[in-house]
């Protein structure tokens, strides 16, 4: 009997090895004219107004089109819809002549009137990237002076307005129209598109692939070979790191630094680290507790060790004031706090704790290991003051919301903030602007002079004017000291040697644009 | 026997209102916003207020769960409020990646198991027994995110035999969907290719999801073995001159199993659960990253429905079990 089973068990155990050998390398054939990107952006609709999430920039990139396009190192405003526009002298009024080559993948023109129905449309729905033109485009600022020329009569001067034009994108009025059903097409627009973009969409799964196809009636000339685009979502980096290796996706667009260090000298492997568009900053309550004392905050910014905080963060610069360098409007003139242990008790001196023994709260994204080091950084680095620092993990919808009140805000708040166009303004009028407060990205800090600032800078046409005004708004936020300006991480692609005609733009990094790309 | 079933299946009602009131009340009473969240970062308080009056979240909990629960017996589970997408619609889509994997690892487990445990049960403490025991205690002790990442690392990586996650590659469209499992579909519409690779994707995550259940139930199975070889019946049927495969196949086997039986069942609940990680691995679309991704967000939807779906699927199996014992032993069939 024992006979019989040790003969069975043998036979089993050579089937499964058989089995498992005839599995071959399977997963690594590739089709010819196909590129593979892998991503962590969780695809769940194609409406270009719902979403301000990077999965909807790449739809607003490669399947529909904006009057403008934002492209290169450093970012630079090129023709896309609009072959060409002129604004007045008082930067009120921008008029559009539209390319008259220009359909949707219907095969109808891409008229003025589409574009007005467009931004009416975004209004109305009011979410996604609505809060760029919020306040700056109202429903009679639009006009239709002939089929392909339209006019735009801002609320009020906005400089950044080229800028946020890539990210407002034009549907089909007519797809829209047909399938309207009450929500202004919002449902349609979960599985289909209305776009006249580059790309279309020939298969969907929600959170997990997307497959892209070259439009071949594309109105615009040029654009590479990839005709097909497998847009992939990988949960796992590392996993995103070993299919690139591996050569089973092209593009990886999510990797950490850690995975960066692993790829070097990886075969076949191309590695991108360029300057970013994300920035990290502590944020410290202004205005309840302890911090609300300027001179304690001082005291925080010039006990912090930001060498430490570099050191532990992989590839990323220290920023240098509020405002991210490398963009327009960055002074590098200003005197920003860095370490230095003696002015940090002056400043602690003339608090009511001039001996320290406090304890004051940092929250951060629970699993979020490199907040959680950052933390520790100011753990480690108040200590010299005597003061001890309560480290709190918290989940993201918590965080939201203590950023309701003062009362409920923290003593330091972990804070990441993208840059969503080319413009400081973004970062200026979020982070630092009191009409953002309540909300996370400025939970509590106001001062009635960097607001009046940030204001006239959004309004000024004048470039020499602005960045002179940026300066301003930098050194009064440094003597504010609202945040510990932390680090602006670099952007990180993976690429296989073989993708071609790949262009870095430091907006939305993860958003490729698939246009001129090739394999070879 | 009918009414016993009967009976089972009545008592999943009051199962399901407990467990949808409880999960329904710890959502709403966490903190956290999710109408907030989901607005996104540059929403104003009206355009807040605007998503949290779409989806009902400015009513009363009471008046929003008796909606919750009258749109259930029309089929509906509402919407994510992050997505927007009908949480029906998506269970459709990830539940049988889920469940595909939970069956395919259910009976690599069963099929390795059961033949395992009655090796060992029958050569107890001799060097088969030895080998296996020593086998299913370092089973058990390996973490299953380290064990995936393991596997990955040796047959994906090294060996480049199978691949290194997804359920097919991203370049091969899915079967025509019927049952939404890839092996059943692609036998219906005859596409031996897809059958091959969906069944090379599932190779991984369904060992790596099996091996804890393999050494439970091996174990299990060697005990029970082990008893009945003690049983009088045994002896006396060896006395009588029985042929011992007989005496193994029709006797023993079946005496083993009630055990091994209840373990099975509790696995199933087991591995719903433990489909998160495993799916977090391998990157398969199922509904236990669905449902994570919808926590995090406090997306109660999805994490509502999901609850839903597993205790039901759960009850079922237990139900299905307790029926099965019937049939393995006439003492506890008739009721």
């Amino acid at each position: 009997m024992p006979n019989l089973t040790r003969r069975d068990l043998m036979a089993g155990t050579a089937a499964g090895a058989a089995a498992m050998t005839i599995g071959g390398r399977v997963a690594l054939a590739q089709q010819p004219n196909t590129l593979i990107i892998g991503n962590q952006g969780a695809q769940t609709h194609f409406d270009p107004h719902g979403g301000q999430d990077y999965p909807t920039s790449v739809i607003i990139r490669n399947v529909y089109d904006g009057l403008v396009d934002v492209v290169g190192m450093p970012p630079r405003i090129e023709p896309r819809l609009a072959t060409d526009w002129t604004v007045s002298g008082d930067g009120l009024v921008y008029t559009f002549n539209l390319n008259r080559d220009a359909k949707f993948h219907d095969g109808a023109p891409v008229t003025a009137e589409a574009v007005r129905y467009s931004f009416e449309r975004i209004m109305a729905v009011g979410r996604g990237n609505n809060w760029m033109i919020d306040g700056v485009v109202g429903p009679d600022s639009i006009r239709v002076v002939d089929d392909h020329t339209v006019e735009f009569t801002l609320i009020q001067p906005f400089a950044p307005f080229l800028q946020v034009l890539p990210w407002i994108s034009i549907v089909n009025p007519a797809v829209i129209e047909a399938n309207e059903g009450g929500d202004l097409g919002q449902t349609y627009l979960l599985n289909d598109t209305a776009g006249s973009g580059p790309f279309t969409v020939a298969r969907f799964e929600p959170e997990n692939v997307i497959d892209f196809r070259r439009d071949p009636t594309y109105w615009r000339e040029g654009g590479g070979n990839a005709d097909t685009v497998i847009w992939r979502y990988v949960r796992e980096n590392t996993n995103q790191r070993l299919m690139l290796q591996r050569g089973e996706i092209h593009m990886a667009v999510d990797l950490t630094s850690d995975d960066m260090s692993a790829l070097e000298g990886a075969p076949g492997v191309v590695r991108v680290i360029e300057p970013g568009d994300r920035t990290f900053s502590i944020k410290m309550n202004t205005e309840h507790g302890p911090l609300s004392d300027v001179n304690l905050r001082k005291a925080v910014s010039h006990a912090f060790d930001y060498e430490a905080m570099q050191s532990v963060s992989g590839f990323a610069d220290l920023m240098h004031g509020p405002l991210p360098s490398g963009f327009f409007g960055h002074d590098p003139s200003i005197d920003v706090p860095r370490q230095d242990l003696d002015r940090a008790r002056e400043y602690l001196a003339q608090t009511a704790y001039p001996e320290g023994g406090l304890t004051l709260d940092i929250v951060h994204v629970v699993g979020l290991e490199q907040q959680r080091l950052w933390s520790l950084v100011l753990l480690d680095s108040l200590q010299e003051l005597n003061i001890d620092v309560n480290i709190r993990p918290s989940t993201w919808p918590d965080m939201v919301r203590m950023c309701e009140s003062p009362e409920t805000f923290p003593d330091f708040f972990s804070v990441y903030l993208g840059v969503s166009y080319a413009d400081p303004d973004v970062i200026a009028f979020a982070g630092y602007h009191s009409s953002r407060n309540g909300g996370w990205q400025n939970g509590v800090y106001n001062n009635p002079e960097v607001d009046a600032l940030i204001e006239a800078a959004r309004f000024e046409p004048d470039e020499a004017r602005r960045a002179e005004l940026y300066s301003q708004i930098q050194q009064t936020i440094v003597d504010d000291a609202p945040d510990l300006f932390g680090v602006v991480e670099r952007a990180k692609v993976g690429l296989r040697d073989n993708v071609e005609n790949y262009e870095f733009s430091p907006i939305i990094v993860q958003a490729v644009s698939f246009f001129p790309l090739s394999v070879s | 026997m009918l009414s016993y079933v009967l009976f089972r299946i009545a008592l999943i009602v009051p199962l399901l209102i407990g467990l949808s009131l409880l999960v329904f009340v710890i959502g709403r009473v966490l903190p956290g916003d999710p109408a907030a969240l989901a607005a996104g970062p540059y929403a104003t308080a009206e355009q807040r207020a605007a998503v949290a009056a779409e989806f009902g979240l400015d009513r009363p909990i009471a008046v929003q769960y008796w909606d919750y629960v009258t749109g259930l017996f029309e089929g509906d589970l509402g919407r994510s409020i992050m997505t927007r997408r009908p949480v029906a619609g998506d269970l459709a889509l990830y539940l049988p990646a889920t469940l595909e994997l939970v069956a395919a690892s259910l009976l690599l487990a069963v099929a390795v198991s059961i033949p395992l445990g009655l090796v060992a049960g029958l050569t107890a403490n001799r060097a088969p027994d030895m080998t296996i025991s020593a086998g299913t205690l370092s089973a058990m002790s390996m973490p299953q995110f380290f064990l995936g990442l393991v596997l990955q690392l040796v047959f994906a990586m090294w060996l480049s035999l199978l691949p290194l996650s997804g359920r097919l590659p991203f370049t091969v469209a899915p079967p025509p969907a019927v049952t939404g499992f890839y092996t059943i579909d692609s036998v219906l519409a005859g596409q031996w290719h897809t059958l091959w690779l969906s069944l090379v994707h599932l190779a991984l995550p369904a060992i790596t999801m099996a091996l804890a259940p393999i050494a439970m139930i091996t174990r299990i199975m060697r005990a029970s073995t082990m008893e009945a070889l003690q049983q009088d019946y045994v002896r006396n049927a060896r006395a009588l001159g029985l042929s011992i495969r007989l005496i193994l196949f029709k006797y023993v086997l079946k005496n083993a199993a009630s055990a091994t039986l209840t373990m099975i069942g509790l696995y199933v609940g087991w591995m719903l659960g433990s489909t998160v990680l495993v799916e977090k691995v391998f990157d398969w679309p199922g509904i236990g990253l669905y449902a994570t991704n919808a926590i995090l967000n406090q997306d109660f939807n999805p994490v509502i429905a999901v609850t839903l779906v597993i205790g039901v699927i759960f009850i079922a199996t237990n139900l299905i079990v307790d029926l099965l014992y019937g049939v393995l032993n006439p003492k506890v069939g008739d009721r």
